[in-house]
């Protein structure tokens, strides 16, 4: 079998996010030291925001969505060892891009400063709203890609889904449940406003988008979770502990990751406690399954070491091939990302969140899941997707060792002191934190040491695309057999492989989780604010 | 799944997970309540600011949060014991967090949000009240002061 086109596709979506990747980061340095007070750079407040939209829909949107597609067409023609439709593949791909193109335009025009939540009523230039309307257009149709050709497979194999497959499946499900959220808000509200200037409900409008914002970071984080699942036994030499209980973390992922958007609004008023309550414990259940993943990974590290003999009870971890480049920046991912559903568990928390809300701890924590457990794993896979796709050698072995190091170290400096002022009180978005004096001098240590950190992680960025570049445009040609990295399963299927069953089960839990909020802001009667400019 | 450690880890999750529910119901009965009380107020410009202490220790505080200020941007209070916030912004979306307290409550355009903070006895001094959530280029001058008496 040829995988041609389908690697052409892979290759187009992940050098595009390579370079988006470089843009966001660049523009991330940018806004660290505008923050920093006494710093040489600092852009002024229109800049700022300018600077700050980019790097949020960049990074936050278009880097992880473009790298996960191309991931997931790697994934699902060679594991599954099938072809995918010629035309929607290229058609998804094309308006993905002609939409990013559009919306990063439209911010760099400076018409567009409205971050990547885009909150009504200020209001973008309509290019804005069309350019993502046509990405997640296309995004569409990639997903409807995916699935004709999977269920292709299983009309005639009828076998049980293999794990990688079983986690793309699930990355797509859930970006199918969570965009048609920020779809309404975008086609009913936002485009209409930024045409026809017509008033937007701002509680309605930031409802729909939660609803959308929080599986989003369930699509970003799931394709990670399955690289771990993926490239763990195999740097090891070994199998997964269990091969059902990744399914029933997938599965877990479908039903729960949706009806929990409201713990973004757990400060907003117009919604009611009960229901701010239940999406309260909601996303303490969708934790489950990260619970599980870290167990099931865990166990298999130390089983590895079990079978080559060893025998002390933590001597596993130092066994671990610290010295792999993957493997480092895996489980650097997997222990960032402990922190960050640790600090995750208290921003769901009914109570808590008053205390951190809009504060410099929600960028430590969101830094430490998608901008470390995604975006980390993500580069250090690519040392691998590289060969396997580019058919490229990675020139500078040595770097891809430094990397993910440089990474962990400064992401942990940047993130705890974040962490800290948020306790403190420093809000986030903010271009200047200085409040003409007022802020405490506490505020002012934290972000300079927060720009230590931010300056380490953005050279090791700087170096992965330094090194991942030169290798995809100069490396040695390697002849490598994608196919080889998966092997063949024959299982039967269970009923953990009947996903439509799943999906049925995660549409009714939304709906009673949002049915009432929703109940609630449309019987008290709207309250439309007439748009602004930023 | 038959495993005995998987099956001992999951009840681990569960009971762990249970103890934080708990904990959250009984964060609920101690008297911090998420601020969710509001009112559609689509006439703005009738909205009117200020203090009242309207029983001994009992204070109204009205604000209105807009581009890029709070009126009032001095809060006197003297011996509170019990705030009503009553605010509403007559444009687009500004955040409302005192610093160094547990008040932090977005400020929705043609909604009133009202909540009532309990005053911990011991909390005296100077406050910086900010908006903190971007509201435009501005956001960063947008902020007040609370001057708390005893
Ligand atoms: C090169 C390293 C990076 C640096 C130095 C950096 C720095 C920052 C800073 C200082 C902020 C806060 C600005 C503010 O609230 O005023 C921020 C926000 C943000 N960052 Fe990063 N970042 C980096 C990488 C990343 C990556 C890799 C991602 C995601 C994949 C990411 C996603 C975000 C998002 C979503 C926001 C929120 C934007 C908003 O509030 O609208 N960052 N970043
Ligand atoms: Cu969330
Ligand atoms: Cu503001």
């Amino acid at each position: 079998m040829n995988f041609k086109l389908e690697d052409r596709f892979s290759k187009i979506a992940i050098v595009f996010a390579f370079t988006v990747l470089a843009i966001g980061g660049m523009f991330g340095l940018l806004q660290l030291l505008t923050r920093t007070p006494y710093s040489p750079i600092q852009l002024s407040p229109d800049q700022y925001y300018l600077s700050l939209t980019a790097h949020g829909v960049l990074l936050a949107i278009v880097w992880t969505a473009f790298f996960i597609m191309g991931l997931a067409v790697f994934v699902i023609s060679r594991e599954l060892n099938i072809n995918l439709n010629k035309y929607l593949l290229q058609g998804s791909l094309i308006l993905s891009i002609v939409g990013v193109i559009m919306t990063t335009a439209a911010i760099l025009s400076g018409t567009s400063n409205v971050l990547y939540t885009f909150y009504p009523p200020m209001n973008a230039s309509a290019l804005f709203y069309l350019g993502l309307t046509i990405l997640i257009l296309g995004t569409w149709i990639f997903a409807a890609t995916i699935f004709l050709a999977f269920i292709r497979w299983k009309k005639a194999t009828k076998s049980a889904i293999p794990i990688a497959t079983f986690g793309v499946l699930t990355t797509l499900i859930i970006w199918l449940e969570a965009t048609p959220g920020v779809a309404i808000e975008v086609i009913k509200d936002l485009i209409p406003m930024s045409l026809f200037n017509t008033p937007v409900d701002v509680l309605e409008a930031r409802t729909y988008f939660w609803y959308f914002g929080h599986p989003l970071v369930y699509f970003w984080l799931l394709p990670a979770i399955t690289l771990w699942y993926f490239f763990i036994p195999r740097l090891l030499n070994t199998k997964l502990y269990s091969e059902r209980l990744p399914k029933v973390a997938f599965i877990l992922f479908i039903l729960f990751s949706t009806p929990v958007g409201i713990h973004h609004q757990f400060v907003d008023p117009g919604i009611a406690n009960q229901y701010k309550f239940l999406q309260s414990v909601l996303t303490y259940l969708v934790t489950i399954p990260s619970f599980l993943t870290a167990f099931t990974l865990l166990a298999t590290m130390e089983k590895s070491y079990r079978e080559r003999g060893g025998k002390s009870l933590f001597g596993w971890i130092k066994e671990l091939p610290w010295r792999d480049s993957v493997f480092a920046g895996i489980a650097f991912s997997m222990i960032l990302f402990a922190f960050g559903g640790i600090g995750g568990i208290i921003n769901a928390s009914y109570t808590l969140n008053a205390l951190v809300h809009n504060t410099t701890w929600i960028v430590g924590h969101f830094h430490l899941t998608v901008a470390t457990a995604v975006t980390l794993t993500f580069m250090v896979s690519s040392y691998v997707l590289i060969p396997a796709i580019f058919n490229k050698a990675i020139i500078f072995k040595k770097l891809t060792v430094l990397q993910p190091y440089l990474w962990f170290i400064g992401m942990t400096i940047f993130s705890t002191a974040f962490h800290i002022a948020g306790l403190y009180g420093m809000p986030r978005r903010t271009a200047d934190i200085l409040y003409g004096g007022l802020a405490p001098s506490i505020w002012i240590e934290l972000a300079q040491i927060a720009a230590i950190g931010g300056v380490i992680l953005w050279v090791s960025g700087v170096i992965f695309i330094f090194n991942s570049g030169t290798s995809i445009l100069k490396g040695a040609h390697v002849a490598m057999d994608a196919g080889s990295l998966f092997e063949k399963v024959n299982e039967k299927e269970t009923i953990l492989d009947r996903i439509s069953v799943w999906v049925i089960l995660a549409i009714i839990i939304i709906i009673l989780a949002y049915v009432f909020p929703f109940l609630q802001i449309y019987s008290r009667g709207l309250s439309p604010a007439p748009p602004l400019p930023p | 799944m038959t495993d005995k450690f998987e099956i001992s880890f999951i009840a681990v999750v569960i009971a762990i997970l249970s103890f934080f529910v708990y904990a959250l119901l009984q964060g609920t009965t101690i008297g911090y309540q998420p601020p969710s009380a509001c009112s559609v107020y689509p006439a703005v410009n009738t909205f009117k600011s200020g203090v009242v202490e309207i029983q001994p220790g009992v204070y109204e505080v009205r604000i209105v949060a807009a581009r890029y200020y709070f009126d009032p941007s001095t809060i006197i209070l003297k011996n509170p014991k019990k705030v009503i916030f009553e605010i509403l912004s007559k444009d687009v979306l500004h955040g409302f967090e005192i610093v160094g307290t547990n008040v932090n409550v977005m400020v929705l355009p043609y909604y009133q949000a009202t909540f009532t903070w309990d005053v911990p006895s011991e909390l005296k001094g100077n406050f910086m009240i900010i908006c903190n959530e971007y509201c435009g280029n501005g956001h960063p001058n947008m902020y007040a002061e609370l001057i708390i008496e005893r």
